[in-house]
């Protein structure tokens, strides 16, 4: 235990090297504050002031509930379509076709479309956020539940199982693997759409919204900062939900 | 297809419940290119309950296909399959198959993998753990419950399978190439755990073998198959009592009979198939 421990601060350590490089560096460039340029020390600053303010946490955490309830509502439902389509292949044939031609739209572009229909506002942010985890989600799901061995399958045929007992049992776990790489991409789909669409729509609170506004007031420094907790916080979200992975998959031989 | 209906019925009373295996005038053909191709030819059967069969026989020769079909996994036949008078038509609880890939579900541990085989039974769910504990440790997996499929070797998994084989208490246990994949020191082992099995369970098991030696140690009789198309050549009955010694003069006889018969016995028209004709060279000789 304590050898994994002081080895896996090892490798904390080792990855905070560049980023700090990345700050030195950038330092010793700085001479003051431009219109181009804002030293760390001054990003520093900025950071103080809008935590001070409270406009940083609730921009993060508008931005960080937008992003969960879209990937609550389309993950699940690419999950879904995704197993649905590698049971049964009716269903393949009937959805396929149609939704591997939508998935070519860059999910921004479908911003506009959306926003003329329900108007600039939380649900056409929420649905953006949702179609860009459904597809991730459907299409892992799908090759997860296409891949599993036939060998499993006939097991599940000797002890009699039920079409249910078979999805539950063998198909569901077999796909598993597949089918959280799916979720990982939706959880990195979700979070770059999410403050995409902030930036475009511009409305209420947000992440994206807070990087509009300190482009509008010229304010680098802000627009420093909000990049920053962005990247930290996408960078730890997906950290956790590695976790999450390795302990759900516990059943797999260690990756060499 | 109904010809001799009292006739059959007086055989399924005689043997109701016991696990006696009919095989009549069974054919089997796939669809190679367009044509159909005859796998197995006119096979005629009888496993007598609680008997140990071995079936040997050149690749080929389509033993793996006849244990597919008495399993139930295949059921486009003509012919006659019945497991004490009941015609074979799916795959059923009453038998139970071993494959030479131990199957194990990788994401569940040993113990569910066992206790799952029982999903479908009517045990009562409180006895379930018990009995799984015990055919876990009739195969003497005791200690390993918790182990992950990969966390085994390769003979312990395969002895694993066995046991999630016999949870259900088939009438039938059906082991296509059971030990094939394990090395020699671990297949001896295996196989000296299964006689015991046998010898403690008594229930009618058929296995598919590439080993001459593993297939006379373990069975009652051996059948002897040929390959293009399938067909039964030969049945040795091996007349020894269980549990046998591997050095017993008789076994050793019946070996060497039983290679010659599957190695150099074939008949003229077979052995002249078996020549290589290269056009160009045949004139010099």
């Amino acid at each position: 235990m304590k050898n994994a421990l002081s080895r896996s601060s090892v490798r904390l350590a080792i990855g905070l090297v560049a980023p700090l490089l990345l700050i030195l560096w950038w330092q010793s460039q700085a001479s003051g504050a431009t219109a181009t340029f804002a030293p760390p020390a001054a990003i520093a600053s900025a950071l103080a002031e809008l935590l001070r303010s409270g406009d940083l946490v609730r921009d993060t955490l508008a931005t960080l509930q937008r992003a969960f309830t879209g990937l609550t509502i389309g993950a699940p439902l690419g999950v879904a379509a995704g197993i649905a389509m590698g049971i049964w292949k009716p269903v393949d044939r009937l959805l396929g076709p149609l939704l591997h031609a939508l998935r070519q739209v860059p999910m921004i572009g479908w911003l506009p479309l959306i926003g003329l229909w329900f108007g600039v506002g939380e649900g056409t942010e929420l649905i953006v956020v949702s179609m860009s985890t459904f597809f991730p989600s459907m299409l892992n799901s799908h090759a997860g539940v296409a891949q599993v061995e036939r060998r499993y399958v006939e097991v599940g045929g000797i002890y009699c199982f039920t079409t249910l007992q078979r999805i539950r049992f063998i198909l569901l776990p077999a796909a598993m693997p597949l089918v959280l790489t799916g979720i990982t991409q939706a959880l990195a789909f979700a979070w770059i759409s999410t403050i995409g669409s902030e930036l475009l729509t511009g409305a209420g609170s947000g992440l994206g919204v807070a990087m509009q506004t300190a482009q509008v007031q010229q304010r680098l420094d802000v627009m420093l900062v909000v990049i920053s907790v962005t990247a930290v916080l996408g960078f730890l979200i997906n950290q956790l939900f590695r976790r999450l992975r390795q302990s759900l998959l516990r059943w797999q031989p260690a990756q060499p | 297809m109904n010809l001799h209906p009292h006739a059959r019925e007086d055989r399924a009373h005689l043997t109701a419940g016991r696990g006696a295996l009919t095989v009549s005038g069974l054919d089997k053909s796939f669809d190679i290119g367009g044509k159909p191709r005859k796998i197995l030819d006119s096979i005629d059967l009888d496993v007598r309950p609680g008997e140990f069969v071995s079936i040997v026989g050149a690749s080929g020769c389509g033993k793996s296909t006849l244990l597919r079909l008495i399993a139930g996994l295949d059921t486009d036949y003509s012919g006659e399959l019945r497991l004490d008078g009941d015609r074979i038509a799916t795959t059923s609880l009453d038998r139970g198959v071993v494959f030479q890939d131990h199957r194990l579900f990788p994401w569940m541990t040993l113990e569910q993998n066992v206790e799952l085989a029982l999903l479908n039974t009517d045990t009562p769910k409180s006895r379930r753990a018990q009995i799984v504990a015990d055919h876990i440790a009739l195969v003497n997996l005791k200690g390993f419950e918790k182990a992950y499929p990969h966390q085994l070797s390769g003979g312990m998994a395969q002895r694993a399978a066995i046991a999630r084989a016999l949870v259900t208490e088939p009438k039938l246990l059906l082991l296509d190439e059971p030990l094939g994949a394990l090395d020699a020191l671990t297949r001896v082992h295996v196989q000296n755990e299964l006689q015991r099995i046998w010898m403690a369970q008594r229930s009618t098991m058929v296995m598919v073998t590439h080993d001459v030696e593993e297939a006379l140690y373990l069975g009652d009789r051996v059948i002897i198959m040929s390959p293009n198309p399938g067909r039964i050549r030969r049945i040795v009955e091996v007349d020894l009592p269980h549990p046998r010694d591997r050095r017993s003069p008789l076994l050793h006889r019946l070996k060497d009979e039983i290679l010659a018969e599957l190695t150099g016995g074939a008949d003229d028209a077979n052995a002249a198939d078996n020549l290589i004709h290269l056009p160009n060279r045949e004139a010099r000789s």
